[in-house]
């Protein structure tokens, strides 16, 4: 397999910036277990897009690596919670709004809050399989703005816990900053147990009131706690001894953040002190599958993540149905 | 509850008249961890379990004969009784020529079967394992027995209190491996797993031991 490149990350976080009080005004409720409440979230706006945040962030990643995203671009792959329209789905108005001009373009609705490493395996297997040399990456977590912030979500105390944003990754066909390892596992038992659901009982998409929302089985919480403090630690474990490396040589992880006590138990069963984490709960609380790439461009910004380091990656998306981890040997601008 | 229960006056309990099942949820999401260092797990108590094979009544009469455990420990050995009617002296290679005295405390009601033993002298047994025999019916439906064993972390696990008993030339002391006790019982437990299991299938009925010798 021809080796590929992690060479770049960058973001967009959309401006409107949500204290906790919007939500504890509406519910009452100032904690709740499953998703403890963060002290701020993104909101995305109500004519914000995806193709709006992804123009900000791929010019930021474009102007960081010195490339033009109309010629190096040769695979364009995107997952957005909450698209801009459905169907459609949201890589066809990127090239659009940018003129890019992709050999390649794929919208993924699977791997959720790991999609980020599910769009790097797949960036990898078509560079390997085609002439393509070049992918971006793009996730997009809209569903803070557009779901949870309605009226009628926002007495959730759930609602409080999402942020919106967009992080985007370059991926290129050499070893100057090399994927080591990528593990993605499918748990299909769990794929029912999150949901979204309306109080009327009514499918989603069946017109009414009040709002939808999104779920999880309560009576399942303790077994998807469970998942999580299980399933994370195995394939973390399986991308490092895949990439033959030990817990001494991990420079920093990132994971996906539901929620703080998720972030505290991976980080202990990787024996790693907080300083090695890179995590922006406090400030974008939820950032769904945004915030692998959020976060790793955080950490390279705060020097958390240096030249250099092997960086773990990984999580779990939605009630435990998909698992992801990667190591990438991170070198810093190498272009 | 009584009318004029003190339960109120007790801080700090957790019930659900003054934590609903949210702060609950939220207390146990905070104590459940991924991974535990092994002290938070085996520092002040260090409990085995095992499902066995066999009858809870032959287990229990097993364990109840302090000279069995010449076969299913990994280095008691050489049960002799002393002059005091319950109490036996055995030697415990893993001290060495170490003396180790031992009393079974067993209640066949309650199948339980407690060693109170000690190292080097008989007057103060202190090392105590717990252990209660469970029929596997009632647990695990199924036929069998779980066996519970249970170790608390007594101090003179950390400072021996008699160390002029002690033979001269023994440099360790038993509560030097209490970190290893987790280790060392399981093997243990497999050891009394597999003999008992072998002489169960082997024969179901006039388990002894004795006879295997």
């Amino acid at each position: 397999m021809k080796p590929v490149s992690l060479i770049s990350v960058a973001s967009y976080l959309p401006e409107k910036i949500v204290g906790n009080d919007f939500f504890i005004n509406e519910s009452g409720v100032e904690t709740h277990s499953m998703f403890r409440s963060t002290r701020f979230r993104h909101h995305i706006g109500p004519d914000e897009t995806c193709c709006d945040m992804a123009e900000i962030a791929l010019s930021r990643l474009a102007e960081k690596i010195n490339i033009n995203l109309q010629k190096d671009v040769d695979i364009l792959i995107t997952n957005a919670t909450l698209p801009d329209i459905p169907f459609v789905g949201v890589g066809a108005a990127i090239v659009g709004a940018l003129n890019l001009n992709p050999q390649f373009i794929y919208d993924i609705q699977s791997g959720g809050c790991v999609s980020f490493i599910f769009m790097m395996e797949l960036a990898r297997a078509l560079i390997n399989s085609s002439d393509a040399k070049s992918a971006l990456i793009c996730n997009f977590q809209t569903a803070a703005g557009r779901i949870f912030a309605l009226p009628d979500n926002r007495k959730l105390p759930q609602s409080a816990v999402p942020g919106d944003g967009c992080g985007v990754g370059y991926i290129v066909a050499d070893d100057s900053s090399p994927i080591m390892s990528i593990v993605t596992r499918v748990h299909g038992e769990s794929a029912k147990d999150m949901f979204p659901i309306a109080p009327d009982g009514r499918k989603w998409w069946e017109p009414g009131f009040p709002a939808l929302n999104l779920d999880f089985n309560k009576s399942k919480i303790s077994l998807i706690v469970a998942r999580g403090n299980k399933l994370v630690p195995e394939v973390l474990h399986m991308a490092m001894a895949k990439a033959h490396i030990e817990y001494k040589d991990i420079g920093a992880l990132v994971t996906n953040q539901p929620n703080k006590i998720f972030l505290r138990n991976w980080r202990e069963s990787m024996l790693l002190p907080e300083e090695k984490q890179v995590q922006t709960f406090d400030e974008h609380g939820n950032l769904f599958g945004a915030a692998i790439p959020i976060c790793f461009e955080r950490g390279v910004d705060t020097g958390v993540i240096k030249s250099g380091d092997k960086v773990l990656l990984g999580g779990f998306s939605h009630a435990g149905d998909f698992t992801a981890a990667a190591v990438v040997h991170w070198q810093k601008n190498k272009i | 509850m009584a009318k004029n229960t003190d339960i109120p006056n007790i801080p700090d309990l957790v019930r659900i008249e003054n934590v609903n099942l949210d702060g609950m949820q939220e207390k146990c999401m905070e104590m459940t961890h991924a991974v535990y260092p092994h002290d938070k797990i085996y520092g002040p108590y260090c409990t085995i379990e095992e499902y066995i094979n066999c009858p809870p009544e032959i287990i229990f009469e097993y364990l109840a004969d302090c000279e069995h455990l010449g076969e299913w420990t990994y280095s008691t050995r050489d049960m002799k009784k002393t002059e005091k009617d319950d109490i036996w002296v055995f030697n415990d290679a893993i001290g060495g020529i170490t003396e180790c005295y031992c009393k079974t405390v067993a209640n066949k009601e309650a199948m339980t079967v407690d060693y109170h033993c000690a190292w080097d002298q008989g007057d103060h047994l202190w090392m105590i394992y717990l252990i209660r025999v469970v029929p596997a019916q009632l647990v695990l439906n199924k036929p069998g027995s779980v066996v519970l064993w249970t170790n608390c972390h007594h101090p003179f696990y950390d400072n021996n209190p008699f160390p002029e008993k002690a033979p001269k030339d023994r440099d360790g002391w038993v509560g030097d491996a209490w970190d290893m006790f987790y280790a060392g019982h399981t093997i243990e437990m497999q050891n009394l797993k597999k003999i008992l299991e072998f002489r169960h299938n082997r024969d179901n009925a006039g388990l002894t031991g004795k006879e295997t010798r």
